[in-house]
C-alpha cells in the first residue's frame, strides 16, 4: 500500500443517500470506496462503478475442467492403463462414464465458485481497519456504512463532505493501527 | 360477455394466498435479536436432556461399529441370499432424507419461492447431518473399512484403478460430491450471519470464534457482488446434483438383474421418494423447534402448509411408482417378477412390513388434501413421522423381500436383524439428533440476512401493489 492511508467510515440511514454520497466522492476523485450493509443494496454497484463479477467465468472454467478431467480419467484408467473387461463391454464405454463425468463437473465447478469467491473477496482476512470503529459493528445488523480509504491529508475534507452528504456519524481509522 | 374485472380486496387475496410468509414487518434489529436468541440465551434444560440422550445413542452407535469391526460383518443379520440389508436400507433412507434440504434451498431459490427463505438454513443443516449418517453405512459395510480409500482413484503400489463401470463406484462419486457441495452451499449461505453473530457478540471468545468462521465478511458491496452470483450458481449446480444422487443410488439396484430391482422406473421413483421422506423429516424437526424457539412469526403456517402440499404431491408420485411397478410385473409376463410383487411382497412372510409401507406412504398422506389437517400442527407432525417410518419400510421391502426369495427355492432364507443392526440404526438417529442440537445451539437456524432481504422485498411489493391499485382504481368495475 502507498503512503499512510486513513479509513473514513460514515453511517447512513437510507440507501439513496449512501449511493449519492458514493457518487459524489467518486466525482471528487476518491476511488477506494466501499459500502457495507446487512443485505445487498440496489444500485450500489453502479454508484461505486463496480464491474460485473467474474464468478460465472470461474465456474465455467472449473466445470469444463471437471467434465473433461473426469471423462479423461475414466478413459485412461479403465481403457488404457488398466483395462477391465466388464461383461464384454468395450474397454472405453462412453455410457458408463456419464454419471462420474457429471459428478466431477459439478464438484469442480462448485469448488471453483467457492474458492474463487474467497479469493476475490480476499478471505480469510479476519482483521481489517474498518473493524477498529466500534460503531461499525452495526454494518452486519441494521446499518449502512460507506468506507473510503484516503490519503492521510484527505481524511479531514472527506469527513466534512460526508457529513454534508447526510452521514449520521463519521469516524476515522489511521492505517496500521 | 360481461366478466366483472376488479381488484381483489385484501381479504380475498388473503384467502387465496393463505397465511403470510412473514408475520408483521419486524425491523432488522429485531430480526437479529429474535433469530439469534437461541445462540445467546442460556442453555435450556430441555436441550441438555436431549443432548444427553442423543449423546448416549451416539455412544451406542460407535460401540456397535467397534464391535462390528472386531467381529466382522457376521455380527449383522445379513447373509446369503440377503447380503444387503440394514446397511443399505439405512443408507438409502438417510440420503433420501437429505434431499429435501437441497430441494428447499436450491430448487425453490431458482423458482424464486419466497417461502423458502426462513426454512432453508434448517433444511440444509438436516441435509448435511443426514448425509453424514448415510456415508457411515457403506463405509462400515466394506469388510475392511480401513481400506476405504481404495475406492478413490489414486496412484498406488497396487497398480490398479477402480472399475468405473460399476454403479457402486458412481455412488462413491455422487455421494461424496453431494456432501461436499451441500457443505459449501451451507457455509457460503452462513457467512453474513456469522459476521452478524461476530458483531453482535458480547464476549471476546464468541467474537473471536465467530470472527474466524466469518472469514472477515464485512458486508461490503464488493463481497455482495460476488456472493450473490456465487450463491445462485451453487443453487443452479445443486439442483441437477440432487436429482443425480438418488438416480445413481437407484442404479445400484436397477442395473442388477434381480426381480423387484431391475426396472426403469427406479430413478424418478427414488427421487420422488427421497423428497417425500425429506420433507417429512423437515416437518418432524421443524414443528417442535419453531414452537420451542418461538419462531412462529418467521416460520409461519404458510410454510407448514406448503411443505404439507409438497409431501402430498411427492407421496402421490411414490404411489404412482408402486402402481407402475406392480402393473409392469404383471404386464411383462415375467414369472419371477410377478412372484415378487404378487406373492413375496403382499402375501409373504414380510407382508406386514409391506402393508405398513402402503398405509404410511399411500393412505396416510391423503389426509393432507384437507386444509384443516394441514393447519393442525400436531396432526401434521404425526403424519410426518408416519411418512418417515413408511419410507424406511419401503427400502426394507425393496431390498429384503427381493433378495430373500432367490430364483431357486432351495436358496430361500429369512433375514432377521441382530441387536448390532438395531444399535447402529438407533445410533445414527441419535447421532443425527446430536449434530442437529449442536446446530440449533451455535448457529442461527433461520437465516437472518435472508429474512431481512425478504422483508425488504415484501415491503417493496406492497408499495408497488398499492401504486398499481391506485392507478387501476378508476378503471375498476368496467363493463
Amino acid at each position: 500500500m502507498a503512503s499512510a492511508a486513513t479509513w473514513v467510515l460514515a453511517e447512513f440511514k437510507d440507501e439513496a443517500a449512501l449511493c449519492a454520497a458514493a457518487r459524489r466522492l467518486r466525482e471528487l476523485g476518491q476511488q477506494r470506496l466501499d459500502a457495507h450493509s446487512p443485505v445487498p443494496l440496489h444500485g450500489i454497484d453502479e454508484a461505486l462503478g463496480l464491474r460485473k463479477s467474474p464468478v460465472p467465468l470461474i465456474a465455467l472454467i472449473g466445470g469444463v475442467a471437471g467434465v473433461a478431467g473426469g471423462y479423461l480419467m475414466q478413459w485412461w484408467m479403465n481403457a488404457v492403463d488398466f483395462p477391465i473387461n466388464v461383461a464384454n463391454r468395450g474397454f472405453h464405454s462412453p455410457p458408463t462414464n456419464i454419471p462420474i463425468t457429471f459428478e466431477t463437473g459439478v464438484l469442480l465447478a462448485s469448488l471453483s465458485i467457492v474458492f474463487g469467491l474467497f479469493a476475490l473477496c480476499g478471505f480469510p482476512r479476519t482483521h481489517h481497519p474498518v473493524f477498529e470503529t466500534e460503531g461499525f459493528r452495526t454494518a452486519s445488523v441494521d446499518a449502512l456504512w460507506l468506507s473510503a480509504e484516503v490519503k492521510a491529508e484527505d481524511a479531514e475534507p472527506v469527513s466534512r463532505e460526508l457529513e454534508k452528504l447526510g452521514a449520521v456519524q463519521v469516524s476515522r481509522v489511521p492505517e496500521g493501527l | 360477455m360481461s366478466v366483472e374485472m376488479r381488484e381483489l380486496t385484501a381479504l380475498e387475496r388473503g384467502t387465496l394466498e393463505g397465511a403470510p410468509v412473514l408475520v408483521g414487518r419486524p425491523d432488522d434489529r429485531k430480526l437479529n435479536d429474535d433469530l439469534f436468541l437461541p445462540v445467546w440465551e442460556k442453555t435450556r434444560r430441555g436441550w441438555l436432556a436431549l443432548f444427553g440422550i442423543t449423546l448416549g445413542l451416539t455412544g451406542l452407535l460407535f460401540s456397535a461399529i467397534a464391535y462390528t469391526f472386531a467381529k466382522g460383518i457376521g455380527a449383522w443379520g445379513n447373509n446369503i441370499p440377503v447380503a444387503w440389508a440394514y446397511d443399505i436400507i439405512n443408507f438409502v433412507w438417510w440420503i433420501g432424507i437429505g434431499h429435501a434440504g437441497t430441494l428447499i434451498s436450491a430448487i425453490l431459490l431458482l423458482f424464486q419461492q419466497k417461502w423458502r427463505t426462513s426454512i432453508n438454513r434448517f433444511a440444509e443443516a438436516m441435509t448435511l447431518f443426514a448425509v453424514i449418517q448415510a456415508l457411515l453405512f457403506p463405509m462400515i459395510h466394506l469388510g475392511r473399512p480401513w481400506f476405504f480409500f481404495w475406492l478413490f482413484p489414486y496412484p498406488s503400489t497396487l497398480a490398479t484403478w477402480p472399475n468405473f463401470k460399476s454403479p457402486l463406484l458412481w455412488d462413491v462419486f455422487a455421494v461424496s460430491t453431494y456432501f461436499t457441495v451441500s457443505l459449501l452451499f451451507w457455509y457460503v449461505g452462513l457467512l453474513p450471519d456469522l459476521a452478524a453473530l461476530r458483531d453482535a457478540s458480547k464476549s471476546k471468545a464468541a467474537r473471536i470464534a465467530y470472527g474466524i468462521f466469518a472469514l472477515g465478511w464485512r458486508g461490503s458491496a464488493r463481497h455482495w457482488r460476488h456472493y450473490r452470483i456465487a450463491y445462485l450458481l451453487l443453487a443452479g449446480l445443486a439442483t441437477p446434483l440432487v436429482l443425480s444422487v438418488h438416480t445413481i443410488v437407484s442404479f445400484d439396484f436397477a442395473v442388477s438383474q434381480l426381480p423387484g430391482w431391475h426396472t426403469t422406473i427406479f430413478p424418478p421413483y427414488f427421487v420422488a421418494g427421497a423428497i417425500f421422506s425429506g420433507f417429512a423429516m423437515v416437518l418432524t424437526l421443524m414443528i417442535p423447534a419453531r414452537k420451542v424457539f418461538g419462531f412462529e412469526g418467521v416460520i409461519t403456517q404458510r410454510h407448514l402448509d406448503n411443505m404439507a402440499k409438497v409431501m402430498l404431491a411427492t407421496g402421490l408420485m411414490v404411489s404412482y411408482g408402486y402402481l407402475t411397478e406392480t402393473f409392469i410385473a404383471w404386464y411383462s409376463g415375467d414369472k419371477f417378477e410377478s412372484f415378487v410383487f404378487f406373492n413375496t411382497r403382499a402375501r409373504g412372510p414380510y407382508a406386514p412390513i409391506y402393508w405398513t409401507m402402503i398405509t404410511c406412504n399411500v393412505l396416510v398422506p391423503q389426509i393432507l388434501w384437507w386444509r384443516k389437517a394441514r393447519e393442525n400442527t400436531i396432526l401434521l407432525w404425526i403424519v410426518s413421522i408416519l411418512v418417515n417410518v413408511g419410507m424406511w419400510t419401503e427400502r426394507f421391502v425393496i431390498i429384503v423381500t427381493s433378495l430373500h426369495r432367490d430364483f431357486l427355492p432351495s436358496s430361500w432364507a429369512m433375514y432377521r436383524p441382530t441387536w448390532v443392526d438395531w444399535s447402529i440404526l438407533s445410533g445414527t438417529i441419535g447421532f443425527f439428533g446430536l449434530l442437529f442440537l449442536l446446530f440449533l445451539r451455535f448457529v442461527p437456524s433461520v437465516s437472518a440476512s435472508e429474512v431481512k432481504e425478504l422483508r425488504r422485498e415484501l415491503e417493496h411489493e406492497a408499495h408497488a401493489g398499492a401504486h398499481a391499485a391506485k392507478r387501476a382504481a378508476p378503471a375498476a368495475r368496467v363493463r
